[in-house]
């Protein structure tokens, strides 16, 4: 159904991307990460609706063998879903979709010290598919193509070495003939880059780096050699438009969180803006070339990463269809920029926002209350929202349907003081301390809301006690699917979020949940396993967290049974 | 002294590691500023760390007597297929130290 003034976009573009593939063309299935290239995450499919959905049952669970955090999402290609555990990752499974009967598993070998240089939990949020191969990252800075028929490894190339403090954590992007990837590393003083592999013979073809070298074009935005540790690391997914053929990706936050290390410590920072990091970037796919940016958070001292994925989608903008891309940024502010040009259209708070008092409409840069900037053993007390972001990697999704953006948001606020910092490979380089154990006002610690991305107000929101709930995704059968770190799985109305269903998984759910359609019946699936790191930044919070439901590792699957 | 010293890497000839800040109350803030500044993303700001295996706070009721002991060798040498980092060169020992001495006065009593 097409609402008059909007087009769904992506339900077209998906197929356009996948032309050599009648299986990822379908709609039935989740190609991708996001759904489809564009991240909305909107599941086409309406079987299961607001009816129904009270009896909807498990069809089949598949054990993943790890009980770190689980932040996969699963891929659906034909009759086959692949799917990844944390801890390396440990396993890549292609199951059978309908039962869960394991086909294949490839369980690589990844050196144990990677734990000392993954910042946030040893986690892997799935692999990407084109032209019958698997593509896996992971912990050790490696990009592996498989055989999806047979698991077999077909090609490895190393994409960074991981011992500076490097990790990969997201599925690669595919495009055209290339796979893309970023890499992890901002807290160790990496220089983010972001590069592109053949995908029939692992060749590297091109490589960006994200922060410039002395004399290249934005270099001027750092003090001294500060650009070599500089950070700016793209850890999370990219976005892809086959139309306009520009890749999109964010960039992480720069190193040290320290900011005087970078440039004034003030507010007034004039030029030291410390490009790309915090940034969106369009990138040309063919050439490795920025087509345009827009950085979110300019010389950012919070830790606020501009990595959140962009969701692509197509609106009526003053009358006009206009291609646009939604970022629910980690500094509070909800964006729509012009994806062709990166103009900026809008930037309104989505969650409380204390640290800037808005987004200046000509310069695109936020508006900056000076205390709450840290400084230099200067502590800035009661920033909201905390470094874990308004919206952190935990996805959200737009409904066509609804004309929603559906986001897991953080309520949290943060102390923060900066520190003297010194660069040591391989060790965390942040120059900072920090209490991020805060409430922020009304006492929930995250919500689930519906955002309005055109009026921007929330239509309505949904409290949850605690912080890191999971993903989201909206169906044409008019739900939105959820789960949260107590492990429930729910259902909700996406027009009013009333809950419809909800059941137990057992362990903490942050990953988002996808939905397939299999021999005329559609299944919805997630990934239920704790998270055991970030928890662990919140002291007493955190020990909350940890008690309200164990680590696990397993993937849900739901079906309805036959009446 | 007992197999699990060993097995995490303490030698038994070494001489005992003692803290020259013992008991120094006016070291507890600076030591607290410097585990948070260094420690704190893995092992929680404070020490108030929910997972057991990362919890310092029951570094007494782990090791005892020995729990000095056990503590230097860890910063010192790390264990690094555990995903403890080493220290050595990195902080001086007046560092180490000053941090015991704030772990000293958050030790869950046996
Ligand atoms: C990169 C993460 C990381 C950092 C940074 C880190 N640690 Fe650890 N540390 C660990 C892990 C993981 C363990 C548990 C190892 C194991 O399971 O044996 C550990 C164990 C320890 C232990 C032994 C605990 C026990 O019960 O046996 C001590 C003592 C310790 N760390 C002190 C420190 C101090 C002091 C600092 C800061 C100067 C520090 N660590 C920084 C990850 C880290």
């Amino acid at each position: 159904m097409r609402r008059p003034g909007f087009v769904v976009a992506f339900a077209v573009l998906t197929g356009m991307l996948c032309t050599d593939t009648a299986l990822a063309q379908s709609t039935t299935g989740w190609p991708v990460y996001g759904g489809d290239s564009g991240n909305t995450r909107y599941g086409k499919l309406d079987q299961i609706t607001t009816k129904n959905v009270q009896r909807l049952k498990v069809a089949w669970v598949l054990q993943l063998g790890t009980l770190e955090a689980q932040e996969s999402t699963p891929l659906v290609i034909g009759d086959t879903l692949y799917v990844t555990s944390s801890s390396g990752p440990k396993h890549v499974f292609a199951v059978e979709a309908k039962t869960g009967t394991v086909r294949w598993r490839y369980s690589p070998e990844i050196p144990a010290d990677v734990q000392q240089t993954t910042c946030c939990g040893l986690d892997n949020r799935g692999v990407a598919y084109a032209k019958g191969k698997i593509f896996v990252t992971r912990l050790d800075g490696y990009l592996v193509a498989l055989d999806a028929r047979t698991g077999k490894e077909l090609w490895k190339s190393q994409v960074v070495d991981y011992t500076q403090g490097a990790a990969i954590t997201s599925p690669p992007t595919a495009v055209k003939n290339l796979v893309v990837t970023g890499f992890a590393g901002g807290e160790y003083g990496v220089r983010g880059y972001i590069s592109a592999f053949d995908q029939d013979t692992g060749k590297e073809v091109w490589r960006l780096y994200t922060v410039p070298a002395t004399g290249e074009p934005g270099s001027e935005t750092w003090k001294g050699d500060s650009w070599k540790f500089g950070g700016g690391a793209a850890w999370y997914v990219g976005s892809y438009d086959p139309q306009l053929n520009l890749l999109y990706y964010g960039t992480s936050n720069p190193a040290p969180w320290a900011a005087v290390v970078r440039g004034p410590d003030s507010s007034a920072y004039g030029d030291f803006t410390n490009l790309f990091t915090a940034s969106t970037l369009a990138i040309d796919p063919d050439s490795g070339k920025i087509v345009w940016h827009y950085q979110s958070t300019p010389y950012d001292a919070w830790d606020y990463d501009g990595v959140n994925e962009l969701v692509l989608a197509d609106v009526v903008v003053g009358g006009q269809t206009t291609p646009v891309l939604f970022k629910a940024d980690r500094n509070g502010f909800f964006y729509v920029l012009n994806r062709k040009t990166g103009k900026l259209i809008s930037a309104e708070p989505y969650v409380f926002v204390n640290w800037a008092t808005g987004v200046d409409k000509a310069s695109g840069r936020p508006i900056e209350i000076p205390e709450k900037r840290p400084r230099l053993d200067t502590w800035a007390r009661d920033i909201c929202p905390n470094l874990f972001g308004g919206k952190n990697w935990e996805p959200m999704a737009y409904s066509p349907q609804t004309r929603l953006v559906y986001i897991p948001t953080f309520n949290l606020c943060m102390d923060l003081a900066g520190r003297t910092a010194e660069y040591k490979r391989g060790m965390f380089y942040l120059g900072s301390e920090w209490d991020l154990a805060k409430v922020g006002p009304g006492g929930h610690m995250s919500e689930a809301i519906a955002w309005d991305p055109i009026k921007n107000v929330k239509v309505w929101g949904n409290k949850e006690e605690l912080p890191f709930m999971g993903g989201m995704l909206p169906t044409a059968g008019g739900l939105v699917f959820h789960g949260n770190i107590q492990g429930w799985f729910k259902a909700l109305d996406a027009s009013t979020g009333k809950l419809l269903w909800q059941f137990n998984t057992g362990s903490g759910i942050s990953a988002g949940p996808v939905t397939y359609e299999l021999d005329g019946k559609q299944y919805v699936a997630v990934v239920s396993g704790r998270l055991v790191t970030p928890p662990s930044f919140l002291g007493h919070i955190g020990e909350k967290i940890f008690a309200s439901s164990p680590p696990g590792g397993a993937l849900f699957v739901f079906e309805l049974p036959a009446p | 002294m007992t197999g699990w010293l060993l097995a995490r890497g303490a030698s038994e000839t070494a001489p005992p590691a003692t803290n020259p800040f013992h008991a120094d109350a006016s070291v507890v803030p600076v030591g607290r500023s410097l585990f948070n500044q260094h420690c704190s993303h893995c092992h929680a700001p404070n020490a108030i760390n929910p997972d057991p295996s990362r919890d310092l706070r029951r570094l007494k009721l782990r090791y005892r007597e020995n729990m000095a002991h056990v503590f230097y060798e860890t910063v010192t040498e790390g264990r690094p297929t555990k995903g403890m980092v080493p220290w050595k060169g990195v902080l001086s020992e007046d560092a180490i130290w000053k941090i015991f001495t704030f772990l000293e006065s958050v030790q869950r009593e046996p």
